[in-house]
């Protein structure tokens, strides 16, 4: 440490000035205005660590602490140390480390006595920063999001014969109050097209639609609805909007090896839409995928539900980086599990108050915490699903993660042996030697679960031959008595592709700290079964905890003690969730299920309700339907029918002059949103089309650029760290961060791929293939056409399009045409 | 800031043929929308239009190229005690010399290694930036911090922000083009901003353009039989439309179509490196790297508004190794392609309105890997800088004596950023993006524009 601080006064390109006034405010002030007082100024209500720095006075007394400066004595200032990173526990700026001259100054400054010329008054170097305030836990019980549902009377309205449903009176008063006429009903052939799309994803035959415009029964439209919500299509199109919120995918960013791809991601993908399929109460939905381990009455394959929390992104922890760049990078972790159930079950950003308390929402950082160590107490392992007793499986899980880390450090340390080859491979052989310890120790499962076994073994490190000797620094001479290397074996690397072995992507209850007290590498200190409580973070720096936050649930929406006792409160939260806070995620999940209908939500920011996000359009509409769902048993099925049956769901979605006018953005819902496909309806629709559709359900996920792949576009690999070329193209949401909603672009390089694409041209001569195979169908280019659009359209075409179609046809060919039509706007629109 | 209640309306309803374009872009063109829609930028006169971006993937030494450290001479072999609280990644050994000589050129006088003959002489139009600093040793999440300002995937790449900011002049050409011989990242991504943002990817290790760019030609028809095609999905189009009533999807996807239509011919027409003079293809080479720079100049002089040219595939320049013979090897056809870009631009008069930033992920260890390799070393390293209003001639900032850690004047990657967003006339703290409930920016909370090398 002398050493340091003599090199640094030595170094210095200052040694040449006076240190007196002027050097403190060319060297000093500056630094302390732009770096400290953000958090370190009297102006502040309540200054970090009670320390101020924008006073002469502030800063000779110190911090809560004690002083931090003894003048005369950089050495002995814990300024000094703070600045210069020394002090592992106390590392100033946060925000990073100044620069060794900046530092080399205050140095000087202090060695000379610390000159502080300014008056005994708060300095006013500049306006101070203003003190963030946000709403206060008290203010915020009074928000209108956090109030408690319940049914309302449906306001009253003129014209009485247009309702249909409930929905219908509060969308009528709105828009009667503007002056606006609801649209007429849509034509029956456009609404049994909307209908399919908007539950199955798919269109409708031509014989389903002809069907349906001759069904003359007053019941005719709410069968078809009860027809689709039974199909196994519909679990498929609302599963895959709830992956969305759930930023679904099978691999990381990066693909590392702490963190390899999820290779049993899709058994949760199949579970969301099991689930959805069998109407599962959206709150034991929810519950299940964060806590399914921890409910009574749980079946292993349910277990499947956490992969919720089993698949989310991780990044990379290389065992080399410091303690504090891992704890970072964990917290990195735990950060975006607070996003994604806050935003997206409870529609509130608390992921805002990890630095700081929230700046506009009644979430105090400590909130942030007490959430944030739920996750800290919980790791993503895969677990097992056949039947297993809980004591076994709990070994099992131990000795998995324990081994998962020792097989990393292992190789790594054999792999990239760093500055001190020996002791490395030393450590590496010690790794390996505990993981054949913990295999042999798990010798029991051999019989009864030989699969389990056999993951465990994967795991025990297969040191490839040594590595080709390098001049310098030496290897360690291999001693005398080292045993024989075993032969080369392929290093077990996991595929980038899904295993059917039976295990699902999963978490369970583990503490885990980060232990730095091993020079060359950063390990792992996991508590089975222990929860950890972190510290706040304030700026979200690992090396300057604050106060202890034990876990617990967002204090603004607490009716009583909102601490968590039981493991990681995993099951706890998600009962706080569903309990204090079931208004509010009640609110949230009908509002989206209202934007999947509508193309458009009734509070336009669907994951933040708080005082940054918009305000509902209709309220009333909002809090009775969310009142009536919880009445219902939280059930979508209701939700679809209660909206789908509306006479606001079944408007035309044709343009009106007068609503243009009115209403441009449509917000009182004067007509249905006209819409354009998804990425999934659309490839499906296509697909469909051309008879090439493989309704196939469930399993192992294949990468939708292969020929070969004419799944459900539901069933495509999913990957964070490289997305499909079509799924980007057509807005397919980032999985790295739930996702509130898909942006609908049009945009050049998407016409590239349908002029263009083999794909569409492989459509389009099956599809004529097919029409051409077509009993009955006539060889004149006039049926061809005919029974081409009924394929394709569902309708049979006018006259001016035969003729458009026959005059094309005169030196064209019909697989052109084919796809003419297939890349037509009709093709791609949801009216 | 942005009429958020609008955004996504306003995505829709104004996509369609301008669909690779900013928000900028589309104020231009919809005046009317104006008053509704938040302008991004610029925020003040820009002193360049464009940005082109060299990425060396890896992690390219300075010490051989741009950084002169006759003590490594001296102390070859020791590891001198200011070098020893610097933890590398793998097994490093004494101070590495350079085995390539630096000699002063141009006017400035600016010391190059003799690796460089061609931007040794176009040293004076260079601002060399010694002081660069990361904060991250792994190739993956210091490639994110370099084109996202974090180490996690989630955040959009600086091309996106400055479509979003700025949009692109060719509405038949994507607003933001990436060059690279592989698909191997995201770095081009545009994160939470609208998807038309994000980086188009064209591979440039073909000369052939219908190679480059996927579906960007019809395999099946001819010119004409596909003018023939759409006419009849445009009749088929008007007709839907008719019957439907005016729609602004509807609408966008007709023009956009007409767009892609234009854009198979106008970037066959860029990207076709044939088309220029055998003299000028000669003075870049014919590796993909000099065809990315080459295209660069070509986009750039079409409107796009960000070219990235990475030189992959892989991380090449990731010299653990061996490191006198791989850059014997390698850097030969990087320096005669940057050089000929920097010259190339100069003679067309688009220096001055180009920004060009060269480097990679980090820099490399002056302390020896495998005897003959350097390390990562993200303490401290070169990138510089041409056109655009940047100072040429000029050497900012310094690292230590050996050359591991930026000691003067230290630019940090969100400084990098500032700087450029400044060139092209942005605010780097006003050009944000409301997502999850709060303002995001390129450099978060951080990053200085270096002044000092603006003219």
């Amino acid at each position: 440490m002398i050493k340091f601080w003599a090199l640094l006064l030595a170094a210095t390109p200052l040694s040449g000035q006076a240190v007196n006034a002027e050097f403190f405010e060319k060297e000093i002030r500056p630094v302390l205005a732009g770096k400290c007082y953000g958090c370190h100024s009297s102006k502040l209500k309540s200054p970090m660590g009670g320390l101020v720095l924008d006073t002469k006075a502030g800063l000779r007394k110190g911090g809560n602490g004690g002083a931090i400066v003894t003048p005369g004595d950089p050495k002995a200032s814990r300024l000094l140390s703070a600045l210069s990173y020394t002090d592992a526990e106390l590392r100033m700026p946060p925000t990073g480390k100044l620069t060794d001259r900046e530092i080399s100054a205050f140095a000087q400054w202090i060695q000379a006595g610390a000159p502080d010329p300014r008056e005994e008054a708060p300095a006013t170097a500049g306006p101070a920063p203003i003190a963030p305030k946000g709403m206060s836990v008290e203010a915020g019980r009074k928000w209108w999001a956090f109030q408690p549902v319940s049914e309302l009377t449906a306001p009253a309205v003129n014209d009485t014969s247009w309702s249909r449903t409930k929905i219908d009176r509060f969308v009528l008063a709105k828009l009667e109050a503007s002056h606006l006429k609801p649209s007429i009903a849509a034509d029956p052939g456009t609404l049994i097209r909307r209908a399919y799309l908007d539950l199955t994803g798919l269109k409708p035959t031509y014989e389903e639609v002809q069907a349906f415009v001759q069904d003359k029964a007053s019941d005719a439209y709410e069968r078809l609805i009860d027809h689709l919500l039974a199909s196994p299509a519909y679990g498929e199109r609302w599963g895959r909007y709830w992956l969305d919120v759930a930023r679904y995918a099978e691999d990381n960013p990066t693909s590392e090896a702490t963190n390899p791809p999820y290779p049993f991601a899709w058994r949760y993908r199949d579970w969301v839409i099991e689930a959805v399929s069998h109407d599962t109460p959206y709150d034991r939905f929810v519950k299940l995928q964060l806590a399914a381990d921890q409910m009574p009455g749980v079946s292993r394959q349910d277990l499947r539900a956490l992969g919720y929390l089993g698949t989310g992104p991780v990044y990379h922890k290389d065992a080399r980086l410091s303690k504090d760049v891992i704890e970072t990078l964990f917290t990195d972790d735990w950060d975006e599990r607070v996003d994604a159930v806050s935003r997206g079950i409870l529609g509130l950003t608390v992921a805002c108050a990890r630095c700081h308390d929230h700046k506009f929402d009644p979430i105090p950082t400590k909130d942030y915490y007490g959430l944030a160590g739920v996750f800290a107490s919980t790791v993503q392992a895969p677990r097992p699903l056949n039947e297993i007793d809980a004591e076994t499986e709990k070994r099992f899980m131990d000795a998995a993660q324990r081994m998962f880390f020792l097989n990393y450090a292992s190789n790594l340390m054999r792999g990239e042996p760093g500055t001190k080859p020996e002791e490395s491979f030393k450590k590496a052989d010690n790794y390996k030697a505990e993981c054949e310890r913990i295999l042999a120790s798990m010798e029991s499962l051999k019989d009864q679960h030989p699969e389990m076994y056999a993951y465990l073994s994967r795991m025990v490190p297969r040191p490839k031959p040594a590595a080709p000797v390098n001049p310098e620094p030496k290897p360690p001479a291999p001693a005398a008595n080292v045993e024989p290397k075993p032969p080369a074996q392929p290093a077990p690397r996991r595929r980038a592709g899904g295993s059917t072995e039976p295990f699902t992507n999963s978490v369970f209850d583990e503490g885990l700290w980060v232990d730095g007290s091993d020079p060359d590498l950063t390990t792992l200190d996991t508590k089975p079964g222990v929860a950890r409580d972190l510290h706040v973070l304030p700026h979200g720096n690992v090396a300057a905890p604050g106060d202890l936050a034990p876990r617990h649930f967002l204090s603004v929406l607490s009716k009583e003690d909102p601490t968590f006792h039981q493991g990681s409160g995993r099951l706890e939260l998600a009962q706080r969730i569903f309990g204090d806070a079931a208004p509010l995620a009640a609110r949230v999940i009908v509002n989206r299920v209202w934007d999947w209908h509508f193309g458009k939500a009734l509070v336009a920011t669907e994951s933040d309700f708080g005082t940054q996000g918009e305000k509902p359009t209709h309220p009333e509409l909002l809090d009775d339907l969310a009142a009536r769902f919880m009445a219902n048993g939280w059930s979508l099925k209701w939700l679809h029918r209660e909206i789908m049956l509306s006479a606001t769901y079944r408007q035309s979605s044709k343009p009106r002059e007068d609503g243009i006018q009115g209403d441009a953005t449509n917000h009182l819902l004067w007509r249905m949103n006209p819409r354009r496909l998804d990425v999934e309806a659309y490839r499906d629709s296509l697909l469909e089309a051309a008879g090439t559709l493989d309704r196939t359900a469930g399993g192992v996920s294949a990468d939708l650029d292969q020929d070969t792949n004419a799944r459900r576009t539901v069933y495509g690999r999913i990957s964070r760290s490289n997305l499909n070329t079509l799924l980007k193209l057509y807005d397919f949401p980032s999985a790295n961060l739930t996702s509130p909603e898909r942006e609908l672009t049009t945009t050049p390089l998407q016409q590239l791929f349908v002029m263009n694409s083999p794909f569409i041209q492989a459509q389009a001569e099956a599809l004529v293939k097919l029409v051409r195979s077509e009993p009955g169908v006539a060889f004149t280019p006039e049926a061809t056409v005919r029974a081409l659009y009924r394929r394709v359209l569902a309708r049979d075409p006018s006259a001016k399009e035969i003729d458009l179609a026959i005059s094309y046809l005169n030196g064209s060919t019909l697989p052109q045409y084919a796809q003419a039509l297939l890349s037509s706007n009709e093709v791609i629109f949801w009216p | 800031m942005i009429h958020r209640y609008s955004r996504r309306e306003l995505i829709q309803s104004l996509c369609g043929g301008l669909g690779t374009i900013g928000l900028a872009g589309m104020l231009a063109d919809e005046q009317a929308r104006a008053a509704t829609v938040h302008t991004a930028g610029p925020h003040f006169p820009p002193t360049a239009k464009h940005n082109i971006f060299l990425f060396l993937v890896g992690g390219p030494s300075q010490l051989d190229m741009f950084d002169p450290k006759p003590s490594l001479q001296k102390y070859a072999g020791q590891r001198p005690p200011s070098t020893a609280g610097f933890r590398t990644e793998r097994v490093t050994g004494g101070l590495l010399p350079s085995p390539f000589e630096f000699k002063k050129y141009g006017q400035s006088g600016i010391e190059v290694s003799d690796l460089l003959p061609n931007l040794a002489k176009s040293i004076d139009d260079i601002c060399v930036i010694r002081s660069m600093y990361t904060f991250n040793p792994t190739h993956t999440p210091a490639r994110n911090l370099f084109h996202s300002g974090n180490i996690a995937a989630t955040r959009p790449s600086m091309g996106a922000w400055i479509s979003y900011g700025l949009g692109t002049e060719n509405q038949n050409l994507p607003g933001y083009v990436v060059l690279s011989p592989g698909n191997e990242s995201g770095l081009w991504r545009s994160g939470f901003l609208p998807s038309e943002h994000q980086g188009t990817l064209f591979n440039d290790a073909p000369t052939e353009p219908d190679k480059m760019i996927r579906y960007l030609q019809n395999k099946e028809l001819d010119q004409q039989q596909q003018r023939k095609q759409l006419d009849l999905v445009q009749a088929l189009n008007r007709e839907h439309e008719q019957s439907f009533g005016e729609d602004e999807f509807l609408e966008g996807r007709i023009r956009a179509m007409e767009t892609a239509y234009r854009m198979q011919f106008e970037a066959l027409d860029v990207f076709d490196l044939r088309k220029e003079p055998e003299s000028v293809r000669n003075e870049y080479g014919s590796t993909p790297f000099a065809n990315g720079c080459l295209l660069a100049r070509r986009l750039v002089e079409r409107g796009v508004r960000t070219v990235h040219v990475f030189y992959g595939p892989g991380q090449p320049w990731d010299d653990h190794k061996g490191i006198d013979k791989a850059l014997r090897g390698r850097c030969p056809d990087m320096d005669q392609a940057s050089a000929a870009l920097i010259r190339d631009l100069k003679r067309r008069g688009l220096l001055n309105e180009t920004a060009v930033v060269w480097g990679g992920e980090f820099g490399r260890t002056p302390v020896s890997e495998s005897g003959d390799g350097r390390d990562h070393n993200p303490y401290g390293f070169t990138m510089w800088m041409a056109g655009g209003g940047v100072k040429g001639g000029m050497v900012y900032g310094a690292t230590d004596e050996f050359g591991f850690q930026a000691v003067d004047k230290p630019v940090s990657i969100h400084d990098l950023h500032a700087t450029v967003l400044h060139q092209l006339g942005i605010d780097h703290e006003k050009l944000t993006y409301r997502y999850a409930g709060r303002d995001f920016r390129l450099t978060d909370v951080y990053g200085q524009v270096v002044k000092d090398i603006l003219a």
